[in-house]
């Protein structure tokens, strides 16, 4: 590798080195007990996909340039050099790990894995070997950001069309203003994403609660910070941020989408409007007695998969738990439950990459965590698990139904 | 004459040398996480139960996961750390007298040669937990150093207080106390005196590589995983609300 490019690399690690980050790499004693905590490593039994492993892909990096004993005794912790093998090795760290967290819940540190492995994604982008498909899926963001108002007719069209979906399935007698865009002083504004099922269910429910809300224009899946383009993601959550300020409204509700809810509800800073996800509006308004579900309406055994973003990482525990307890006859729980739930291998971008195979082995612990249930359905509120849990479910022919929790509430509302 | 050089240096240049180390590096540590730029946002893992500073100690303190997932080695990590403050304690005694530690009334040094013992014992442990799948693919040099260190500064340690306390020589002389006492002290106020220690403590050779391993072992300190002591804190904190 040319000096030149280690020094950009070099550069670019320093930029990333903020408060956390700087303890992160320091206090790690490599005791092991995240060493097999990550589903990666249950499915593809290889170091590197332990958290230990990829940390130490980072780490080992950090010391030789950031820390005097690499300077002078890089034996010491195996500091490491870059050059094109390592940077092979940091590509396998970075986007092996979804940034689920579960490493972080069993190390006695509390070390951060998602946190560090942004370091590893900073430096592919630097090197020019990040995943062309999050780089191109982020730029398309940024450059819709840029030129909104190009888009709006487009989209305006679109929504219409949905419109009458939504009429069809309230029974409405006109489809006009079902799913108001553009409205200011909305009680909600809600984010979906670039599938009219994600439209089309939550404004379902929305206009079943009798809700005054309006949509966004953007999507809310956040490809920068998959990327780990610190400055994309930015301005991508920004774009909604901007858009709810303008419009003046009281709460930004994010569609089934475990990292664009986390990133407005806890990355982004102090918001003038509060941050929910569709799942805690679902239970808030079934508990204000402002819909009505089927109760029992499924009759198959069924459990809940928790996405990483929402529960671990964004503390939506128990709302889904009372909407799913509520739908299904039989609702069973996985084991282990909660923090400790097991991420279905889909998410950190990887669903948008081409590794399936991958994402089959690695999805293992959780195809043996739903076989233990029993369940004929697996309920969940995440558009990444949902694609990685077909994706278990084709790759180990299980006999399962995946469904969206939001879809499941709107296909059985009491209207 | 070289011996006596080596050891004037060991037990008083190196000692001062090793503090400075020690609390210049650790300064130097905090104040790179300080002047790092912040981040906007937090970053908490849920469930969050209690509050945060109640969280931070439990977690810091009792490895609530830790304890979930490996007992035996959760419980060598608490017997370590417990004597290791009850080890600090006991050396606070060997500077002056502490009315406050003697609350129970008891030969300096406290617990009798167990803590030292038991010091050992977990040392041990966690060395020889390296050698085993998995742990010995993911050790870097730096972590059998450090416990090789720390082990035989125990170990040299724990020989000169046993052997102080129990052995006829040590039992005769009772200088043990009054010595460390006279050469610590002296340190501390910045008025070395060694000739006390040379001429009275019965094993100055254990005392001198004991010295030795405490001071490389303060050096690293800083500079290695050992800082977990410290931010430990800071990365709990960052996970609670």
């Amino acid at each position: 590798m040319e000096k030149e490019k280690v020094r950009e690399l070099k550069d670019s690690f320093n930029k990333k080195l903020n408060k956390p980050l700087r303890y992160y790499l320091d206090l790690c004693t490599r005791c092991g007990l995240c060493y097999d905590t990550c589903h990666a490593y249950q499915g593809v039994p290889k170091e590197i996909y332990t958290p230990v492993g990829r940390a130490e892909v980072v780490r080992k990096v950090f010391k030789k340039y950031f820390k005097p004993t690499g300077f002078f005794l890089p034996y010491w912790g195996d500091a490491t050099e870059l050059d094109d093998h390592v940077m092979d090795d940091v590509y396998e760290a970075a986007f092996s790990c979804t940034g689920c967290r579960r490493c972080m819940v069993y190390c006695p540190f509390g070390i951060d894995m998602g946190m560090l492995m942004t370091i590893a994604k900073q430096l592919l982008l630097t090197n020019e070997t990040a995943p062309e498909e999050l780089v191109m899926l982020a730029d398309g963001a940024v450059e819709k950001g840029r030129s909104i108002e190009d888009f709006k007719e487009g989209f305006r069209s679109v929504i219409e069309d949905l419109q009458v979906e939504v009429k069809d399935r309230l029974g409405a007698s006109s489809a006009e203003g079902l799913i108001p865009m553009d409205k200011e002083n909305a009680n909600i504004l809600f984010a979906g994403l670039s599938g009219a099922h994600s439209i089309v269910h939550p404004a379902v429910i929305f206009n079943a609660a009798k809700e005054d809300w309006t949509l966004s224009f953007f999507e809310a899946v956040n490809f920068g910070y998959f990327a780990g383009d610190s400055e994309k993601a930015d301005f991508i959550a920004k774009r909604i941020i901007n858009e709810a300020i303008r419009l003046n409204v009281k709460e930004v509700v994010i569609v089934e989408c475990g990292t664009a809810f986390r990133i407005p509800k806890f990355l982004m800073g102090d918001l003038p409007f509060k941050v929910s996800s569709i799942v805690e509006v679902i239970h808030r308004y079934i508990k204000e007695g402002r819909i009505k579900i089927k109760e029992k309406a499924v009759q198959d055994v069924v459990t809940w998969h928790d996405p990483c973003q929402l529960g671990r990482n964004g503390g939506v525990f128990e709302e889904p738990r009372e909407i799913v307890s509520m739908l299904a006859g039989d609702f069973r729980e996985m084991s282990p439950t909660r923090e400790f739930n097991w991420c279905c291998g889909g998410g950190g971008g990887l669903v948008a990459l081409d590794n399936e195979e991958f994402r089959i082995k690695s999805g293992k612990p959780k195809k043996e965590q739903i076989d233990a249930t029993g369940a004929k359905m697996v309920i969940t509120a995440c558009e990444n698990c949902v694609l990685q849990l077909n994706t278990i479910k084709s790759g180990y022919n299980m006999d399962i139904k995946v469904e969206s929790l939001t879809e499941l509430v709107s296909q059985n509302l009491v209207l | 004459m070289m011996w006596d050089s080596v050891s004037y240096f060991i037990l008083v240049p190196m000692v001062y040398m090793a503090f400075a180390a020690l609390i210049i590096g650790l300064i130097y540590k905090l104040l790179l996480v300080y002047f790092s730029p912040g981040m906007k946002g937090i970053t908490p893992v849920f469930p969050q139960k209690g509050p945060k500073l109640l969280g931070i100690i439990t977690d810091a303190f009792f490895l609530p996961t830790t304890f979930k997932k490996q007992k035996i080695f959760w419980l060598m990590i608490l017997i370590f750390h417990i004597a290791f403050v009850l080890l600090f304690v006991g050396h606070l005694e060997l500077i002056a007298e502490f009315k406050w530690i003697q609350v129970v009334p008891h030969q300096v040094f406290l617990g009798a040669g167990a803590i030292g013992i038991v010091l050992m014992i977990t040392t041990l442990y966690f060395l020889f937990r390296r050698f085993g799948h998995p742990y010995r693919r993911i050790s870097v040099p730096e972590d059998y150093i450090v416990l090789l260190v720390l082990f035989f500064c125990i170990m040299f340690g724990s020989i000169l207080h046993l052997a102080d306390r129990y052995s006829d020589y040590g039992s005769v002389l009772h200088v043990g106390v009054q010595s460390y006492r006279s050469y610590l002290w002296g340190l501390f106020t910045f008025q070395p005196d060694l000739s006390y220690l040379i001429s009275e403590t019965s094993h100055f050779t254990i005392l001198v590589l004991h010295v030795l391993f405490a001071n490389i072992f303060l050096i690293m300190f800083p500079f290695t995983k050992m800082v977990h002591s410290v931010f430990t804190f800071l990365a709990h904190n960052r996970k609670r609300m």
